[in-house]
């Protein structure tokens, strides 16, 4: 395994994606066409992955999808564990709404005494950052395509500063258990929703990563990912970078719309498989 | 802002100063299951909220509109954004989804960024909108990220800060951990027992230096997080993380820890908190620990999440403008395992120019901000 090396420090490069979703694992198990792979469902949802050990008896199903993507990530970008560990990986975490499941089990009161902090997203993050000793540079932002392209950016700036040597973005989104209240949002959000875990490496790189914070058009990639993919919110860009790095990589431009805004990146993106079955 | 100390600034900063506290029997939600029914609570809402469809928009709204009487937006819209921390979102707006309110609209408004969506409305501002939700460290965050995005120029403008409601979710979570003292909140001291929640929300104009004509209150210097990766609900007992995100904030503003002249600490009056972050605060000071001031205002506020640590760099400010540094309140009797100088009793006469000030949250998140009061 190939141990994580400081680049030129201007900018990022895309390392290792690792992609989970209801259709599959990695890229090529997206339908060609995700409204008629889902023949009139609203969700497709993932399963619950199975993780041994006494630590993970409490975390939810979204912290084993994050763990899940991460180990996925690393695969696809050909590492092992040691090359993520310790305070040279910076970790940034994203979703729209996979903290939603817990806090509803909380005010229903499904759910013990302890399950409390777990309502909060960083909960989500935690596990992560438990299993993979990231004790880096940390932050969580809130929404969909565009919160994660900040991230992406956000990531890029830590790597350009030396602030870290590598980030790991990560995106969970997962809807199946609070489907009643996505379904409300319907005319904003058309079906189907597919709960995604997608995740992406960046290494630091002397080519630029330009950010456009509000304005600029999402490009292809994107609209090929809303087409084979469906709705997957936070997780898009980033199943967008694994296209990018299934079709040899190269400059790739990722974004998305939310709420009324619209942000877009630019990534030096590495060429891979970004498929790496689990 | 908006505190429950006062709806604004000045009474705020006049609050903390007087060394009492806004700690009261909670009365918009029911508390009487529980263990704790106190806590930092807003009684009134500003004016200016009126309206607004949910508690953590208005509480943002009138923090925006106590912003926009002190300063002006002096940029076109598409260059303003609004960076927002909170630990719960709109939360409260889920328990009304699941109980009383099937509309569309309010399922959208349980997402923990649609406050800092409303509030971008508000303002008109049409740049990013970014929501930050490290736990209780996300006023920090945010204030880093808005900082990150002017330094970038994806923005012009960045109104920043952070915000959290005191409601039903949030204290039953809090009293099933046993983390609410019944007693008094006392940060530091060596009765203290647990914290109290508050709710709150704190806004600043950041804009890059050379574009401020006027006077201004202060510098955002560095900013650092870090993540323990050692327990989702506790701190890492050594304070790691901690450690961390201090000297990340330290190096990105190119300061020393020898130049600190005061500590605005997260503080919460929990046993494991207060000498976790004593000892980090020993190790990263060194000789010089017992020297500088360092207090905590949840004594006076409750812990307000979200809020906290936006409210806390905004009272790094104000001490450095008016050379008075508020006491911690609570604090009385000194803690072996907690033996800094905690500014006891009133305020103190001093004139911090470099101030450190530090968060942590559930999910190991930390953070800390290195600021310089106004020239």
């Amino acid at each position: 395994m190939m141990p994580i090396a400081p680049g030129t420090r201007r900018g990022a490069r895309v390392v290792g994606v690792g992609i989970l979703t209801g259709w599959g694992n990695g890229v090529t198990a997206l339908p060609a066409n995700a409204r008629e792979a889902a023949g009139g469902r609203a969700v497709v949802p993932l399963g619950q992955p199975v993780m041994d050990g006494e630590r993970f008896r409490r975390a939810t199903r979204e912290c084993l999808l994050g763990v899940e993507a991460v180990a996925a990530t690393l695969r696809d970008a050909g590492l092992d564990r040691a090359a993520i560990r310790g305070n040279r990986t910076a970790l940034l975490f994203v979703t729209a709404g996979a903290y939603g499941p817990s806090n509803v089990d909380f005010v229903l009161g499904r759910t013990g005494t302890l399950h409390f902090p777990y309502t909060a997203p960083s909960a989500l993050s935690g596990e992560v950052a438990i299993e993979f000793g990231l004790t880096g540079a940390y932050v969580i932002l809130i929404g969909a395509a565009t919160a994660t392209v900040d991230a992406l950016w956000q990531a890029s700036r830590l790597l350009a500063a030396g602030r870290c040597d590598s980030a790991l973005v990560l995106a969970i989104e997962t809807f199946a258990d609070c489907e009643a209240l996505w379904r409300r949002a319907r005319w904003t959000l058309p079906a189907p929703l597919v709960e995604s875990a997608a995740c992406a490496l960046l290494t630091a790189d002397d080519a630029e990563s330009a950010y456009r914070a509000a304005a600029g058009d999402p490009g292809a990639l994107q609209a090929e990912v809303e087409t084979r993919a469906g709705r997957t919110l936070a997780a898009a860009p980033l199943i967008a970078l694994g296209l990018a790095r299934a079709a040899g990589g190269g400059i790739a431009r990722v974004g998305g719309t939310w709420r009324g805004r619209t942000a877009v990146i630019e990534l030096a993106t590495a060429g891979g498989a970004a498929s790496v079955p689990a | 802002m908006v505190t429950p100390l006062g709806l604004d600034l000045d009474a705020f900063w006049s609050g903390l100063l007087g060394g009492g506290d806004a700690l009261t029997a909670i009365e918009r939600f029911r508390t009487d299951d529980l263990r704790v029914g106190r806590g930092g609570e807003i009684k009134k809402l500003p004016a200016v909220a009126t309206g607004v469809r949910s508690r953590a928009a208005a509480l943002l709204v009138g923090a925006a509109a106590d912003l926009r009487a002190r300063a002006r937006l002096g940029a076109a819209a598409d260059r303003i954004a609004v960076v927002a921390g909170t630990a719960l979102g709109g939360v409260e707006e889920l328990e009304h989804a699941l109980a009383d309110d099937g509309t569309p609209r309010r399922a959208l408004d349980a997402l923990y960024d649609g406050p800092a969506h409303a509030v971008a409305d508000w303002l008109g501002a049409r740049g990013p909108v970014v929501t930050v939700s490290a736990a209780c460290a996300s006023g920090a965050t945010a204030l880093g990220v808005g900082a990150d995005l002017l330094r970038e120029r994806a923005a012009d403008l960045v109104v920043a800060g952070g915000y959290d409601v005191l409601c039903r979710f949030v204290l039953r979570g809090f009293d099933v951990l046993r983390s609410l003292t019944r007693e008094r909140v006392r940060p530091f001291d060596r009765r203290r027992s647990g914290l109290l929640l508050g709710e709150g929300a704190a806004l600043v104009l950041l804009a890059r230096e050379h574009d401020v004509r006027g006077p201004r209150l202060g510098r955002l210097l560095g900013h650092g997080s870090a993540s323990d990766a050692s327990h989702i609900a506790a701190p890492d007992p050594e304070g790691r993380g901690l450690e961390a995100a201090i000297r990340a904030a330290l190096a990105a503003a190119d300061v020393t820890p020898g130049d600190l002249d005061f500590v605005s600490a997260h503080g919460t009056a929990t046993p494991s908190n207060d000498r976790v972050e004593t000892a980090v605060l020993r190790r990263v000071l060194g000789p010089r620990a017992g020297a500088i001031p360092v207090n905590s205002i949840k004594g006076a506020l409750g812990h307000t999440m979200g809020a906290a640590a936006a409210l806390e760099a905004v009272m790094c400010l104000l001490a450095a403008r008016d050379g008075l540094i508020p006491p911690t309140v609570g604090y009385e009797q000194p803690d072996p395992a907690c033996d800094l100088d905690y500014v006891p009793g009133t305020c103190r006469a001093a004139r911090p120019r470099l101030m450190l000030s530090t968060s942590l949250g559930f999910g190991g998140c930390n953070a800390a901000l290195v600021l310089e009061g106004g020239r």
